[in-house]
């Protein structure tokens, strides 16, 4: 149990901060650029949300076995395969939490006040002070929401993450499956035990969100 | 060096008009609450869309008949809003220097303390009153050394007395600067005491443009150069 908790935990913090990383700037191109085919990428984002975990677990597998490119190419990289793997999972939750990561910062970039985007045109601030003086501070919020729901989500992956990591023990067996593992077994005590942290878990990291939300709201109303 | 303003479009309701000639000088512009005087501060900056030609210092800020606008980033001006914009996560200090890489203290010194907020530098805006927030907005407008300064009711909030001084101040940094200084301003003592240029508006049209020189007796004499 703590082994399926412990990778749950590791493939969380993993995809949350490769999230940000990735989710930041797809975040503010989709708030402040207009280009041909912004809407084509804004339903590519969003798809996670609606398409089953199943459909995007297997696409994932395709993309990642030995011998498509990114299996390949990774095996040369370094000698281990994609699928079922640490490494995978990690793959698919960044594409299954993507929306999570993406939409909340891309709303918060959408928020900041006007006056503060036209100071820095006014200003003439270049693209490190546009992000760590305006951009950045203004969506605190938004990134920490951000933050959170990658995290709490990818807590909660089940079919995404049994697809493509399968279930190996100490490997790539998460606390989602250990739980379904658990149950399957008849093993009660431990089932409860384990049902209960993730949903405190869960609890806490949507208590984090709606006290980040209420007070933006708050700030909001101050201003 | 003169400067070169011909703006004419359709903005919302207001058709802005306005076409003027002028030199490195103070400049106020007054007229009736949507007269389109701040509208025109925003066209000059770049911050709307508008149709014309604006000509700074020699370099073409905007030619639409050619399609060409050169973006806000690249004018170097000082724009200051008619509410003070301060970022509340930044000291009155860091609001001030925000996006000049090469700081001078002796600049900073002088420009703090003509505005008089030296000893506001430490603190955080949210602690500071209306005219303290304008003098920091105005400060920072000019702490880069604009090509052109855009000042829309820059002393609303101010004091009278410390609005005189802060007149006062504003002619010595225009010297200093020797830029054009557009100022949009609803008291009159404003344009009676700074104004080298007056100009007034009405319904997005510049109506008047009048020169104030000074005579050999010391009188201001008003000469129109408008309609």
């Amino acid at each position: 149990m703590i082994d399926s908790l412990i990778i749950s935990l590791q493939l969380a913090l993993t995809t949350t901060v490769l999230l940000l990383l990735i989710g930041l700037p797809l975040a503010y191109i989709l708030a402040f650029k207009s280009f041909k085919g912004r809407t084509v990428l804004e339903i590519i984002v969003a798809l996670p949300l609606v398409l089953p975990p199943t459909v995007l677990g297997y696409y994932v597998l395709l993309m990642i076995a030995p011998d498509s490119m990114l299996g390949s190419a990774w095996n040369m990289l370094f000698d281990s395969s994609l699928a079922f793997s640490f490494s995978g999972m990690v793959f698919a939750s960044v594409l299954y939490s993507l929306p999570f990561a993406v939409q909340p910062m891309q709303q918060a970039f959408r928020a900041i006040p006007k006056n503060w985007l036209e100071l820095i045109k006014a200003q003439s601030l270049n693209i490190k002070h546009r992000l760590l003086k305006v951009i950045l501070p203004a969506s605190k919020g938004g990134i920490l929401v951000a933050a959170a729901l990658s995290f709490a989500h990818t807590i909660g992956e089940f079919g995404v993450v049994l697809m493509v990591g399968g279930s190996i023990p100490g490997e790539t067996k998460v606390a989602s499956i250990a739980l379904f593992e658990m149950v399957e077994m008849q093993q009660q005590s431990e089932a409860w035990m384990l049902a209960l942290i993730l949903l405190a878990l869960s609890f806490v990291m949507l208590s984090v969100v709606y006290s980040i939300n209420r007070s933006a709201l708050n700030m909001g109303a101050a201003k | 060096m003169t400067h070169d303003l011909r703006l004419t479009t359709q903005l919302g309701s207001l058709f802005l008009d306005v076409h003027a000639e002028f030199a490195n000088e103070m400049i106020v512009i007054s007229g009736e609450n949507g007269a389109g005087k701040s509208t025109l501060l925003r066209c000059i900056a770049g911050l709307e869309e508008v149709s014309g030609q604006i000509c700074m210092h020699g370099q073409q800020w905007l030619d639409s008949s050619a399609g060409f606008v050169l973006p806000t980033e690249q004018r170097k001006l000082g724009f200051v809003w008619s509410e003070a914009v301060l970022l509340p996560w930044l000291t009155i200090e860091k609001n001030i220097i925000l996006g000049v890489d090469e700081e001078s203290l002796l600049w900073f010194e002088q420009l703090v303390e003509q505005l008089e907020i030296k000893h506001l530098l430490k603190r955080k805006p949210d602690v500071l009153s209306t005219g303290e927030a304008q003098r920091v907005s105005l400060a920072r407008a000019i702490y880069r050394k604009p090509s052109i300064l855009l000042l829309d009711e820059p002393f609303s909030a101010q004091a009278p007395d410390i609005r005189a001084r802060l007149r006062q101040a504003l002619q010595r940094l225009q010297k200093q600067l020797q830029i054009p200084i557009i100022l949009v301003s609803h008291d009159v003592e404003d344009a009676k005491v700074l104004a080298q240029k007056h100009w007034r508006m009405r319904e997005g049209k510049l109506m008047v443009s009048i020169n104030r020189h000074s005579r050999e007796d010391g009188n201001p004499y008003f000469e129109s150069t408008g309609e």
